[in-house]
């Protein structure tokens, strides 16, 4: 099948939305398909060979925080190009509602589209205010996918109507086999906890873990908090309690393959995110590698770690309940066990095979649909009333 | 006199305008209209497809001689009356055909409830322990049509939705922009995988 699938962030910049297309592209890819991937990059970096750039990301400030996005006329005309030369026969965009790309792609298909929603918001102006100019462009879009229940819900609310869910895929096998990194692993007298995520993000909770940590430090005077993401951490550790930024080790921005060892080595991961997130990929990717995970109770981590059967969970935001979770899993080598069987148990459920499994049967699906609808007409007229005017600019 | 001569250009200028900008906003929505009502069909024919599918891999798993008499003939009855209900369904007459479900919901739902209660985990698993190729083949096909059947009716649902929406609107109702398509209507019936069949 010939795949064209648009993704509206950066590639170089590290994020959920970028590594579920990566892979969904590559395992595609494996399977033999002829897979296309539409998204911006800078045209000096190297690129995978089945990424096609439409242009340098701008930083810009959009429902309240700032996204990397490609916009203007430029970018329209190398949308139309690559639909053209294309010919795909399903289009696969990402967050088709943010302002970029994805939407572009959408505005100019013709062919059928399936969409597939990441995030979950509460609210957006936007969305609320350009309904009208976006209604017939979203109904272009034969299927829709959401990643979890929180994003459906927010397509819900946006949109209405029913949406498919399938999860977010992780390679389980390549964290199930991930080495030990001695320097990572935990002994009995010095243990160790993982915080993954940007360091400077407050939603992703460091400043929760960092304060959990000196009662942490009572009970094991030798814990060490491994802190792996991108950002400056500098602010966030000065506020800190000193005896807990004296136990924390900032290790950067990490390679995948250190993602994985990092967290096959560690004795529990550590999600205090408090809130924004509508996945979790990463409980699962601790999961697969065997590592307890130790999560805030947000609704959709509790989805992920089966209502806290496969992780412990505590109150958003409390770094004893944190704390609590912590010393439970250091103090009782049964609770550990327990927690890593009961990961490596759930992580399977959301393996690529799977999931990959799924996104076909819905490109399949709506293959089918289409093949029975009599084809669209594509002349100026018809171009012209059907709003497909971006593909009209390059010729 | 050449002043009035100005106004009537104007006017008639005035009016080709805004007759070419009525023509096509006409034809906007009903180019619109169209896409909509071809999504539906669309999705409409992809889920009975699959349930055709769904039945006739449900009706050979039944015929294959590994199950149990009674299950079997459970599972017969129900793909039967599933099959009975496709073919005997289509009016040619009618171009929209695709957008009818003819009521079928109540005989889809009862083979996902037979399926449901006779394909347990463990049936399932002696069943597959079997290695008879042509039973797990079967099971493949259920599982494979039941979930594209379930998306199936998602996406139709979705599209049944944006149709009624944009034909509920002034302009389309006033100028029958809908001609003599009928409204589309959900189609609403349990779905559900056999849970030993879902991956």
């Amino acid at each position: 099948m010939r795949i064209g699938m648009v993704c509206p962030y950066s590639f170089d910049v590290p994020g959920g939305v970028q590594f579920h297309v990566r892979d969904l592209a590559e395992v595609f890819l494996d399977q033999g398909h002829e897979v296309s991937v539409l998204a911006p990059a800078d045209d000096d970096e190297p690129l995978p060979p089945y990424l096609v750039s439409c242009g340098r990301a701008v930083p810009v400030r959009y429902n309240g925080s700032v996204a990397r996005l490609t916009f203007g006329p430029v970018t329209s005309a190398r949308v139309g190009r690559w639909l053209e030369h294309g010919r795909f026969d399903v289009l696969h965009l990402h967050e088709p509602v943010t302002p970029s790309v994805s939407l572009m792609a959408l505005w100019a298909a013709e062919q059928p589209v399936v969409a597939t929603f990441h995030t979950s918001t509460t609210r957006s102006r936007a969305m609320h205010a350009a309904q009208p100019l976006l209604r017939p462009s979203l109904e272009k879009i034969h299927a829709r996918i959401a990643v979890s229940e929180d994003a459906a819900q927010t397509v819900r609310s946006h949109l209405g109507g029913d949406t498919y869910i399938i999860p977010n895929g992780v390679h389980v096998e390549r964290f199930a086999r991930a080495g030990r990194v001695p320097a990572w692993q935990g002994t009995p007298a010095a243990p160790t906890l993982a915080f993954l995520g940007r360091v400077d993000e407050r939603r992703k909770g460091l400043a929760v873990a960092l304060a959990a940590m000196p009662r942490v430090l009572d009970a094991h005077p030798g814990a060490r908090l491994l802190v792996a993401g991108p950002g400056d951490a500098s602010e966030t550790l000065r506020h800190a309690d000193p005896r807990a930024s004296a136990a924390t080790e900032l290790l950067g921005p990490v390679s995948d393959g250190d993602k994985e060892s990092l967290l096959a080595s560690v004795d529990a991961y550590l999600a205090p995110h408090l809130g924004g997130e509508s996945f979790g990929i990463v409980l699962v990717e601790a999961m697969a590698a065997g590592a307890p995970v130790l999560a805030s109770d947000l609704p959709p981590f509790l989805r992920v770690l089966d209502d806290g059967r496969a992780g412990a969970t505590f109150p958003v935001g409390s770094a004893d309940g944190l704390a609590d979770a912590v010393l439970d899993v250091l103090g009782d080598g049964s609770v550990r066990e327990r927690l890593r069987a009961a990961g490596r148990a759930r992580a399977p459920l959301f393996d690529w095979t799977g999931v990959s499994g799924q996104v076909m049967a819905v490109y399949e699906t709506v293959r089918a649909g289409a093949d029975a609808a009599p084809p669209e007409r594509a002349r100026l007229w018809g171009r012209l009333v059907r709003g497909g005017a971006g593909t009209g600019a390059e010729r | 006199m050449s002043e009035s001569g100005v106004d009537v250009l104007q006017t008639v200028t005035l009016v080709v305008i805004v007759l070419i900008g009525v023509a096509w906003y006409l034809s906007y929505s009903a180019a619109r209209l169209d896409r909509l009502h071809a999504k539906v069909e669309g999705s409409m024919s992809a889920l009975d497809a699959q349930l055709v599918r769904r039945a006739e891999a449900t009706l050979e798993l039944a015929n294959s001689g590994t199950l149990d008499p009674a299950t079997a003939l459970l599972l017969a009855d129900a793909a039967t009356a599933s099959l009975e209900r496709t073919t005997e369904l289509p009016h040619e007459d009618d171009l929209l055909d695709g957008q009818h479900f003819g009521d079928r919901e109540d005989t889809e739902g009862t083979l996902t409830e037979v399926l449901g209660l006779t394909l347990t985990p463990p049936v399932v698993a002696e069943l597959r322990g079997r290695g008879d190729g042509l039973v797990d083949d079967a099971l493949d096909r259920i599982a494979a049509s039941a979930l594209r059947a379930r998306m199936a009716r998602r996406f139709h649902n979705a599209a049944v939705r944006e149709v009624t929406r944009v034909r509920g609107k002034r302009v389309v109702r006033w100028f029958r922009l809908a001609g003599h398509a009928d409204l589309p209507r959900r189609v609403d019936f349990d779905d559900d995988l056999p849970e030993a069949l879902v991956r």
